[in-house]
């Protein structure tokens, strides 16, 4: 079954092929372990932020909270394309996970360790530069039609009458392009 | 020059911070907004944004029962804008649409009472600054300096004799400008009852109504919250906007600077809306998903305390 996890991670599975490793998924505890330890190693491997290992348990109880969502068919989910230098085939795969977790486990615990525990905590600066700047986008009609919405409660109105409100119509080039 | 402007803010800020709001500017906000409210004129102003400039004409007929305002762009296509007692029509001859917007009560909001002028001093270190002379009036200036960086700050310029307002200035805290609005000309006194008619043809035109009910987004799961120092909640409805389904809207004010959020669902659109920010002059607007909805933020404050609200809002399935 490991192999055939690995196999399905590097998108070499026919899409008939997909539903005994999914089954798995879904039921053994092992088998899910596995796909959570190859991604992990890919991670790491890759140079990848790393999440911490309290995330899948956080995402679920995320998705549990949050309204149905619109999910599309299973017959368009595509497994990501890996690089083709990664691992060659699944059997090479097992071997480089056996020996990385080998690696990881042997590797003396002086100075920083392998990258796995610290990163998890503080996600890179990179994260961080894109909660804080995000991305600019065009005024577009649709933005007019909330300006029209907004302009009614904004109290610049008492001062300035309906002055403002050439915000909301202003420069109709914008509202052709849309 | 701008920098300049800056420390010039900075030392009304250190100098002033302390004190309280000059009583003789709060007196003067309350001549202009009183003025705003009781005059009848016509008028032509210049709005810029950016490097946009747009002139408009503007007239304001005060009659017993309510008052009528018209306002036409003259550059460009010729949008109008028509506000009466009970709603506010966009007349858009480009797309051969009118957007029409109920009001709701009048006496409740959006007036400028002497309370809110009062506490506005809280956020902004209100001052007198020198006078000027617009369009062939005299001008008291006015400053109003914000107290942290979360809004923009102002400088307005009203007729020592009638208190309308002249020119209106909104500035970062670089000092530079991010929108402005000036009258070129202006005429106070009474205005004929055809200057404030749409001039538009208008029998085929599509008509866009935005009907508005009141909401209780919290019992749908939703949370908001202005998680900025002086906006407080002011009003919380559901509205249609263009032909979608029912949108949300909360709306924050700090007394000036006003934040709408709306909230809608993302599913049943053609194309994905972008997310990010969009920013027209004083107003930002700041976009993102939330729970398969999207959240749209539009205020007339920094990019950076539109998107600290937008980002509060949050869904958590009702129980």
């Amino acid at each position: 079954m490991k192999s055939k996890i690995s196999a399905m991670m590097d998108g070499e599975l026919d899409p008939g092929e997909l539903k005994e490793p999914l089954a798995a998924l879904g039921s053994d505890a092992e088998a899910r372990e596995s796909w959570r330890t190859y991604h992990l190693i890919s991670d790491a491997l890759r140079g990848d932020a790393i999440l911490s290992a309290d995330c899948t348990r956080r995402v679920s109880r995320r998705l549990a909270s949050e309204p149905a969502l619109i999910a599309p068919l299973p017959g368009q989910v595509r497994a990501p394309v890996r690089p083709r230098w990664f691992v060659p085939s699944a059997l090479a795969a097992s071997i480089a996970a056996i020996a990385f977790v080998g690696w990881v486990a042997l590797a003396p615990q002086r100075g920083p360790a392998p990258a796995i525990a610290p990163v998890a905590q503080t996600p890179p600066p990179a994260q961080v530069a894109r909660v804080a700047e995000p991305a600019k986008v065009p005024v577009t009609s649709a933005t007019q039609d909330y300006l029209f919405a907004h302009q009614a409660f904004s109290p610049r109105n008492s001062l300035q009458g309906m002055a403002p409100y050439v915000r909301s119509v202003s420069d109709e080039t914008v509202q052709k392009k849309k | 020059m701008s920098r300049a402007f800056g420390a010039w803010v900075l030392c009304v800020f250190a100098g002033v911070a302390q004190a309280q709001a000059s009583p003789e500017a709060l007196e003067w906000l309350r001549r202009i907004s009183v003025a705003t409210e009781k005059l009848s004129y016509t008028g032509t102003f210049v709005y810029q944004q950016g490097n946009r400039t747009e002139t408009s004409r503007i007239a304001r007929r005060v009659e017993p029962g309510g008052s009528i305002e018209r306002l036409e762009v003259l550059d460009g296509s010729p949008r109008e804008v028509v506000r009466t007692r009970d709603e506010v029509r966009c007349y858009l001859p480009d797309s051969q649409t009118i957007k029409v917007d109920r009001r709701r009560d009048q006496r409740s909001f959006p007036a400028l009472l002497p309370a809110e002028v009062q506490s506005l001093g809280e956020h902004y270190t209100i001052t007198m600054d020198e006078m000027r002379r617009i369009a062939g009036f005299d001008c008291q200036a006015i400053v109003l300096a914000p107290r942290d960086e979360l809004r923009y700050g102002y400088q307005l310029w009203a007729d020592v004799h009638s208190g309308m307002l002249l020119k209106a200035r909104a500035f970062n805290r670089n000092g530079e400008t991010v929108e402005q609005f000036t009258f070129t000309q202006l005429e106070i006194g009474p205005v004929p009852r055809e200057r404030v008619k749409p001039r538009v043809v208008t029998r085929t035109w599509r008509i866009e109504q935005v009907a508005v009910s009141p909401a209780n987004l919290a019992q749908a799961g939703w949370s908001v919250s202005a998680d900025l120092p002086g906006f407080r909640k002011v009003i919380e409805i559901t509205r249609m906007l263009r032909e979608s389904q029912p949108v949300g809207q909360v709306v924050y004010s700090d007394g000036l600077a006003a934040v709408s959020v709306f909230i809608e669902p993302l599913a049943g659109r053609a194309e994905a809306p972008a997310m990010g920010l969009a920013s027209m002059g004083a107003v930002n607007v700041y976009t993102r998903e939330v729970a398969n909805h999207l959240v749209t933020v539009v205020g007339e404050a920094p990019a950076a305390s539109v998107q600290r609200i937008g980002n509060t809002v949050s869904y958590r399935a009702p129980q």
